[in-house]
């Protein structure tokens, strides 16, 4: 009866309309900075008075934005590499191995995700300030691929825990060496895995703020940090523009993520 | 590792070879994550009981403080509220996924998605623009007839718990619809033949069937809430400060290691004795709503 969505009556109605409205509640914001960022209005005001560019063209002429979005892509890029790299080695040994503890090793692994980022933050923070690692690109490595590194170990050992192991034992019978029949049997059986490890360590790293803030230095900043630096002061629509390109990649790596999946089902 | 003792313990001629087994694999993360993670977390923690006299008057200090007290009361105070009303929003919401039809479900999806992994900080600002004095917020409000003047509702409870919720609406949503989704319709079939009305079956086999899954919906996002940062700092006042935010206040602003640890410590011990709660009440194998 309540399951049943022909036999909800109005109900139906009810539940239609409060879900319509929370989607809209998630959605529309987006869409509001995003119209925002096109608007001429520098008051934020709403519709605006008139469309431009000029927030654009600030942001891409204010080298501070563009060397903290390039400093924030290449600790992404190198991020998710060594997470993927660590991660599909430490899920090969969670999930082949008997040992005792193996539970309790893998919810270490996975602590970094539910603790409380500021502890993390200002731990590292401590931390990096006595070995001299706080405003560093490898500060930022290390700090950010601490916290990816859940979501890879997580992603990996799915597929891992999906992928019939017989299938390599088969292909190291047929002659392949253990390695062999790793890379090319099991590799490719689990890439969807891999591939989802190598878009959530990407985003973490890419969107994580809190870390980044103790971590960046004067001269050494992530475009979140450069975001929230900004925002301190005023809410300048160049904001609106650096976000709009914010979610913009999102949305690309979500079609991408979509695009992926229907390729695996088909 | 493993292999080099077993071999000589079974007291083998063949000497230990160093090949690889599989725990060894996971050495590499785990040496990560001490040297980064667990090892730093421990100095922290020792330096609230070292800095700057041994002992624990840190702890003293951060308890015996109203001030203290106040922000510790007012951390709790947004995050009750956000998972409240996160929880009276996600309920419903869930629910209509778990029924409807797949392609008005899958819009509905996207869209949760695309929200989640959206810019936190991108998300956070659009609220600031939203509900400033000026905002279309209040502007919609005062347009309505439903107000005079306009509302504050930035830098203050109002506006940290809107920017929140936001936040944590899909963290809600997405397991409840899981545990919905897995009860059995033949159970309210059952309840209604038995003469159950609507509302008898909802507070009667619905909501019970579906309060694990609210539970460990609301344990996480009361849990997430506590130890946030970012939304609170630029939404909410400096009268209503979270404890993540007197945190990064006693290390960068006043430099002081010995409160900042403790009330890092404060912070984690209230988080992993909530997660060691859902672990005991709601471990996942419960998760399926019977």
């Amino acid at each position: 009866m309540l399951l049943n969505f022909d036999r909800l009556g109005w109900w139906k109605l009810v539940l239609i309309g409060i879900t319509v409205l929370t989607a809209a509640f998630l959605l529309l914001p987006i869409l509001f900075i995003a119209a925002l960022s096109f608007g001429s209005s520098q008051w934020l005001i709403f519709p605006p008075p008139g469309w431009t560019l000029q927030w654009y063209r600030e942001l891409l002429a204010d080298p501070r934005w563009l060397e903290s979005a390039w400093t924030s892509f290449q600790i992404a890029i190198i991020v998710t590499v060594l997470s993927v790299l660590l991660g599909l080695v430490t899920s090969f040994g969670l999930t082949r191995a008997r040992f005792m503890f193996r539970e309790a090793l893998k919810a270490l692994f996975l602590t970094p995700m539910i603790l409380p980022v500021v502890v993390l933050a200002v731990a590292l923070y401590a931390f990096f300030l006595q070995i001299g690692l706080n405003g560093t690109l490898s500060g930022f490595v290390i700090s950010h691929l601490v916290l990816a590194l859940p979501f890879s170990i997580l992603s990996i050992t799915n597929a891992l825990e999906g992928f019939d192991k017989s299938i390599e034992d088969a292909a190291v019978l047929c002659g392949a060496s253990p390695f062999e029949a790793k890379i090319r049997v099991t590799l490719p059986a689990i890439s969807h895995g891999i591939f989802s490890a190598a878009i959530f360590s990407f985003l973490t790293s890419w969107d994580e703020v809190v870390v980044a803030i103790f971590m960046a230095s004067p001269t050494l900043q992530t475009l979140p940090v450069k975001v929230w630096a900004t925002l301190r002061q005023d809410l300048t629509p160049v904001v609106a523009a650096a976000s709009t390109l914010l979610i913009l990649l999102t949305v690309l790596l979500m079609v991408l993520v979509a695009l992926v999946r229907k390729g695996l089902k088909s | 590792m493993l292999s080099r003792t077993d071999a000589k313990a079974a007291g083998s001629n063949v000497p230990a070879r160093l090949t690889l087994t599989d725990f060894d694999l996971t050495l590499p993360a785990l040496g990560l994550l001490v040297l980064f993670f667990v090892v730093p977390v421990a100095i922290l923690l020792a330096r609230s009981v070292s800095e700057p006299v041994p002992g624990f008057g840190n702890y003293a200090e951060l308890l015996g403080s109203s001030t203290y007290l106040k922000i510790f009361a007012n951390t709790f105070l947004v995050s009750g509220l956000v998972t409240f009303v996160s929880l009276v929003i996600g309920f419903p919401v869930a629910w209509a996924l778990a029924v409807m039809p797949s392609r008005f479900a899958s819009v509905i999806f996207a869209i949760l998605l695309l929200s989640m992994w959206t810019n936190l900080l991108a998300r956070t600002y659009a609220w600031m623009v939203l509900l400033q004095r000026t905002g279309v917020v209040n502007k919609l409000l005062v347009g309505l007839g439903l107000i005079d003047t306009p509302l504050p509702l930035v830098n203050n409870l109002t506006g940290v718990t809107i920017g929140m919720t936001y936040i944590m609406l899909p963290f809600v949503i997405l397991p409840l619809y899981g545990v919905i989704r897995k009860i059995d319709p033949a159970i309210l079939q059952a309840a209604a033949l038995c003469g159950a009305n609507r509302w008898q079956a909802l507070v009667r086999v619905l909501l019970p069937l579906a309060m694990p899954g609210m539970a460990a919906g609301a344990l996480m996002v009361f849990v997430m809430s506590l130890g946030y940062f970012v939304t609170p700092a630029l939404l909410g006042g400096t009268a209503n400060m979270m404890l993540a935010e007197l945190i990064a206040q006693f290390v960068q602003s006043l430099v002081n290691w010995g409160m900042g640890g403790a009330a890092a410590l404060v912070l984690l011990v209230v988080t992993l004795a909530l997660y060691a709660v859902q672990l005991r009440f709601f471990g996942t194998d419960r998760m399926g709503g019977r």
